[in-house]
């Protein structure tokens, strides 16, 4: 806690709520940060901590409740207004002029909201020169954003939201994609905007890497708020630690010696993924055998989506990756599939527009008539509902329903190995039941490879003969599910 | 190394512009001609520039803006000389350009992509028919003939077109490295970001709309007492539309000046090929076509990347 | 009487435009391409079917399959020389992508327009009409030719219909207009599904385009306004929406009819211009546009 921090709270926050047609995102929220305090919100996906940070921001409107900076209402407000009147807004992926230089950048931010300026003002320069100083880029003021290296295009999103030295101040994941001391170059940054009395709101996926940085935490689930304290009292809760890792850990895993493969049926080798400057994935080492389920734990942004797209050849990668002895390298992403590695996205990618049934003959292209029909049974029996739901279009499903479709879509290519990306992401616990029965049911009758990434490590554990942590972009942990909570349960929260 | 390649530029820039001035001594009025409508050429495909490069929007209808201008200078001149001087005239064409702008711009800016190029194309065809309707006041398909011109003499018109291509470059290249042309490609390349930043964003790009209408609605107005004539082919037609974006993304856009290049090339070899007849637009088209698919970054970009090697 | 006139005529010219509009709407859903030679295909078949029947002296039907070929020739020339190539390009930005399209498929159908001026002079050329004749419908002589165009463009629209809805090949291609990766994930190449697209367009505007050449004559100067109206009639019905297309072609075809016959000919084009204003203004998506 600073001492500068005072009684009155800067920013107000009550009875948010955020609708998108029928999706609620943002339920009722509250909650306020006095100046001189850093306030974390948590959560995963789709938990509605973004969109409650753009809420305030004004970059979405607000459909009810009520966002007071200072004791001036801000809701519904379009967000040049709310911008000017002292809040900046640190933004999650970096968006800097590619055509300016950083000082020009800078400058950008400093400038007024005027028609008639056609040159800025004189101390302009001078000020972008010291905010430029300030956060650590004044080597590299006159080069141009494609040369910079990841960590200072962060610095110069920093440098522009507290350009005009606003009372709040707003950081979307705020270490994403950092190192070790990059990330303590960061927080003490932001510690030092909170030191001058700013309000400071961090967002992100997980408490552990803000823990050390905030004064207090807000976790959200489903738009809500689940628990509100000091950082390590939220790590202890209960219903966070449900949400996060789950209840009791249940182990059903074959050992790996019974599989009868020589060579892995799936071996990713040393892989690694750059997205723009960022480091998604490094050196990166798994195998799963012919018949294995294996999952990939890890909390939003560890890079688990990276790694299966790398596998199904949808992003470019470093290293290898070999299918039952062929390297995989070089290979269309269709053709990857047709060869039987499927993937589920955590996206689902479903056809909105077309029918349940549709959507699953299309996962059997490649099958004759009578295959495809006997593959359709066969799936109806795996998940019952979808055979009542035929002829209904994709998008009026509901999520469960959705999931199950994308996995029974996928399914019907046959695959040897099927990816699930984040399957049980925002689903009602009922449904997770289903999909439960649904992985047992095809680990007993079928010889299918899983690879599966969660972060719901309630679901993952007992479906798994083997673990894999993967945290910030790399492999922290490999082992059976039972010795999971010994060893690597109390660094994963 | 940067400031040796702009100097070298500059230094090109400053003798294209001394070779221009001093043409007229030494070439015929016929190619002086050409060069006039070339240089207004070039005022319209800078504008269209500003525009799309900075306000991020694909115009279609540059023609609209260029035809109110050109259609309401010529009317007026028409009706009521010679009561009112031509240059009155053409202050009325920018300002009603500029008033056709804001009402373009209006329904244009709530939308976005492709249903903004939409919108423009879509008020260059009613302007189009509209004229062709109302043929007694603007004399429909056949054109409209005005009485008076800015000048007889092939060189004074030659100078002034140069020289009004020379001040509205410079304006709207000025422009474009300003503090406002700062805020309006941020506006164009990131809105969110942009209002983030505080800036409004619709008020910055009406504002582009109205500066784009203005230098074309009075280069449009400007070259119909250059012309004694204004017609839908030479003004409002599509086909000219799509010559002054082509100019633009020839040349190199977002540069403005590249417009500029443009433009000329475009006009200089559609002239230097007349000889071959139909053929001449077809090879033009071609070499624009290789030159886009070969070096998007246009004309500039092959004279910038030659410097810097 | 003049009540069945403007029926009879607004519902072939109608389905002509609809024809036309279909296939334009068609590229956009799947591959989110505004192909601006579109105009240009169309009179390229034309001008093809008529080359074939008065200089090489073949039947009428010869010149008309002759004509879609060159329709489908043409499609598949801009795809691979003006769109793909620049869908590939490292060298231009993503977001850059679309003008840059544009400007080509522009260019191209100008070169297009051009050698069709050139090779066979700007005058306007008829096709043979394949169905000779006229004849008398509620007391409205109508050359025959009118109702084969009206049959001919519902029976191709209806095979798109059938070929999209009813065969493999044509649901991955409705699905790639709703989700190309999905399609990738099932195991589809998209550069196939593309070529597909361009293949059925081809035939499309080829069809389109002789019919046209059929009904009213084409020449180098009506590959613009084609272009124009195919473009207005798709932005009403709404981008992507192929059933939006058609009604709005019906609606702009009735439009267009009823003013040429009711108020004059040359006011023909100002109703439909005027609806198109009134719906950018309240609804700018278009009637079922999806965007």
């Amino acid at each position: 806690m600073s001492e500068t921090m005072s009684g009155a709270p800067m920013l107000e926050v009550s009875g948010l709520t955020k609708r998108f047609g029928g999706l609620v995102a943002v339920k009722n929220l509250s909650f306020s940060i006095r100046p001189g305090e850093i306030l974390g919100l948590i959560g995963p996906n789709g938990s509605g901590k973004s969109t409650a940070m753009k809420s305030v921001m004004g970059v979405e409107r607000p459909t009810a409740g009520s966002v007071k900076l200072d004791g001036v209402e801000l809701a519904g407000l379009p967000s040049h207004r709310i911008a000017r009147m002292g809040v900046g807004l640190v933004f999650q992926h970096s968006r800097p002029l590619a055509r300016q230089t950083v000082l020009e950048n800078i400058k950008v931010a400093l400038l007024p909201d005027k028609l008639t300026r056609l040159f800025a003002d004189k101390d302009v320069d001078a000020r972008a020169r010291a905010i430029a100083e300030r956060v650590g880029l004044g080597g590299v003021i006159d080069r141009r954003p494609p040369t910079l290296a990841f960590a200072d295009l962060r610095r110069l999103e920093l440098a522009k939201a507290v350009a005009r030295s606003p009372k709040l101040v707003l950081v979307d994941e705020p270490f994403a994609g950092l190192t070790a001391s990059e990330v303590a170059d960061f927080s003490d940054l932001i510690r030092e905007f909170r030191d001058d009395g700013r309000a400071v709101l961090l967002v992100d996926h997980n408490v552990k890497s803000v823990s050390a940085l905030v004064d207090r935490v807000l976790a959200m689930y489903l738009g809500e708020r689940i628990a509100e304290g000091k950082a390590s009292e939220v790590m202890q809760d209960e219903t966070v630690r449900r949400v996060y890792l789950g209840g009791a850990l249940v182990s059903t895993a074959r050992p790996e010696a019974s599989f009868k493969d020589v060579t892995p049926a799936l071996q990713v080798d040393k892989v690694g993924v750059l997205y723009g400057k960022a480091q998604a994935l490094q050196d990166v080492s798994l195998h799963v055998h012919e018949g294995e389920f294996v999952s990939v734990v890890g909390l939003n942004g560890a890079g688990k989506t990276t790694l299966f797209n790398a596998i199904s050849g949808l992003v470019p990668y470093s290293g290898d990756v070999k299918w039952a002895g062929r390297s995989l390298a070089g290979g269309t992403a269709a053709a990857i599939a047709r060869a039987g590695i499927v993937q589920c996205p955590e996206t689902r990618e479903l056809f909105g527009d077309m029918s349940v049934r549709e959507n699953l003959e299309l996962g059997g292209n490649a099958l004759s008539d009578a295959e495809r029909a006997e593959r359709l049974e066969w799936l109806f029996g795996l998940f019952p509902i979808l055979r009542t739901r035929q002829p209904q279009l994709a998008r009026t499903l509901s999520g469960g329903e959705q999931q199950m479709l994308a996995i029974a879509r996928a399914l019907m290519m046959k695959p040897k190995l099927l990816i699930l990306d984040e399957p049980t992401l925002g689903l009602a616990p009922v449904i997770l039941e289903t999909l439960s029965k649904a992985l047992d049911r095809l680990r007993e009758t079928t010889k299918i490879t899983v690879l599966l990434g969660e972060q719901n490590v309630t679901f993952a554990l007992p479906h798994a003969d083997r673990v894999y942590v993967l945290d910030h972009a790399k492999i922290v942990w490999e082992g059976p599910p039972d010795r999971f909570e010994a060893e690597a349960a109390a660094t994963y929260l | 190394m940067p400031s040796f390649v702009t100097s070298r530029l500059f230094w090109i820039g400053a003798l294209t512009v001394i070779v221009a001035l001093v043409l007229p001594t030494y070439v015929s009025g016929y190619v002086l001609g050409l060069l006039t409508v070339a240089y207004y050429t070039a005022v319209f495909a800078m504008s269209w520039d500003l525009l799309f490069g900075f306000a991020g929007e694909v115009n279609f209808g540059p023609t609209f803006l260029i035809g109110v201008g050109a259609y309401t200078a010529g009317i007026l001149d028409a009706h009521f000389s010679p009561g009112l001087s031509i240059w009155l005239c053409i202050a009325a064409g920018a300002l009603a350009a500029v008033v056709g702008g804001v009402v373009l711009a209006l329904p244009a800016l709530r939308v976005s992509g492709p249903y903004f190029g939409l919108t423009t194309l879509v008020a260059v065809l009613m302007l189009q028919n509209f004229i062709v309707v109302a043929a007694g006041l603007t004399g429909g398909e056949i054109g409209l003939a005005v009485p008076d011109v800015i000048s007889i003499d092939a060189k004074t018109n030659y100078w002034i077109a140069l020289g009004f291509m020379l001040v509205s470059g410079a304006i709207l290249f000025g422009l474009s490295r300003s503090a406002i042309g700062l805020i309006l490609q941020a506006s164009g390349q990131d809105k969110i970001q942009a209002g983030a930043l505080g800036f409004n964003v619709t008020k910055h790009k009406l504002a582009a709309f109205v500066v784009s209408a203005f230098f074309s609605g009075l280069a449009g107005a400007l070259m119909v007492f250059y012309m004694g004539t204004a017609s839908v082919s030479t003004f409002v037609d599509v086909g000219v539309g799509v010559q002054i974006i082509i100019a633009a993304v020839l040349g190199g856009r977002r540069t403005v000046i590249g417009a500029a290049i443009g433009a000329i090339f475009l006009i200089g070899m559609g002239e230097l090929l007349r000889p071959l007849g139909e053929l001449a637009t077809l090879i033009v088209s071609v070499i624009a076509l290789v030159v886009i698919l070969f070096f998007p970054d246009g004309f500039l970009g092959i004279i910038r990347g030659g410097a810097k090697a | 009487m003049l009540f069945w006139q403007i029926l009879i005529d607004g519902f072939a010219i109608s389905a002509l435009y609809a024809l036309g509009a279909t296939g334009f709407t068609l590229i956009f859903g799947v591959s989110g391409v505004l192909n601006l030679s579109h105009g240009a295909i169309m009179v390229g078949a034309a001008v093809a079917a008529w080359a074939a029947a008065s200089e090489f002296g073949v039947g009428p039907y010869t010149g008309a399959l002759i004509g879609i070929l060159a329709g489908f020739i043409l499609a598949f020339a801009t795809y691979f020389i003006a769109v793909r190539p620049i869908q590939r390009s490292k060298a231009i930005a993503e977001s850059e992508k679309e003008i840059f399209i544009l400007t080509a498929t522009l260019l191209w159908g100008i070169i297009i327009q051009e050698a069709i001026a050139y090779l066979f002079t700007n005058n306007a050329k008829t096709v043979l009409p394949i169905v000779e004749g006229v004849t008398t419908v509620f007391g409205v002589r109508t050359p025959r030719n009118e109702y084969f165009t009206a049959v001919i463009c519902w029976v191709a629209i209806g095979l798109l219909w059938f070929l999209v809805n009813r065969t493999r090949r044509g649901k991955a291609v409705m699905a790639a207009s709703m989700n190309p990766r999905g399609v990738t994930l099932l195991g589809i190449e998209l550069s196939s599904i593309y070529l597909t697209v361009w293949a059925i367009y081809g035939l499309l505007a080829g069809v389109a385009g002789i019919l046209l050449g059929m009904f009213l004559g084409v020449s180098s100067y009506s590959v613009g306004p084609l272009t124009a109206s195919a473009f207005s009639i798709v932005v009403l019905g709404g981008l992507g929406s192929v059933s939006g297309s058609l009604i709005a072609a019906y609606v702009v075809g009735y439009l267009e009819t009823g003013t040429a016959y009711l108020i004059s000919p040359a006011y023909r084009t100002i109703p439909a211009l005027l609806l198109l204003v009134v719906v950018m203004y309240l609804r700018p998506q278009g009637l079922f546009g999806r965007r």
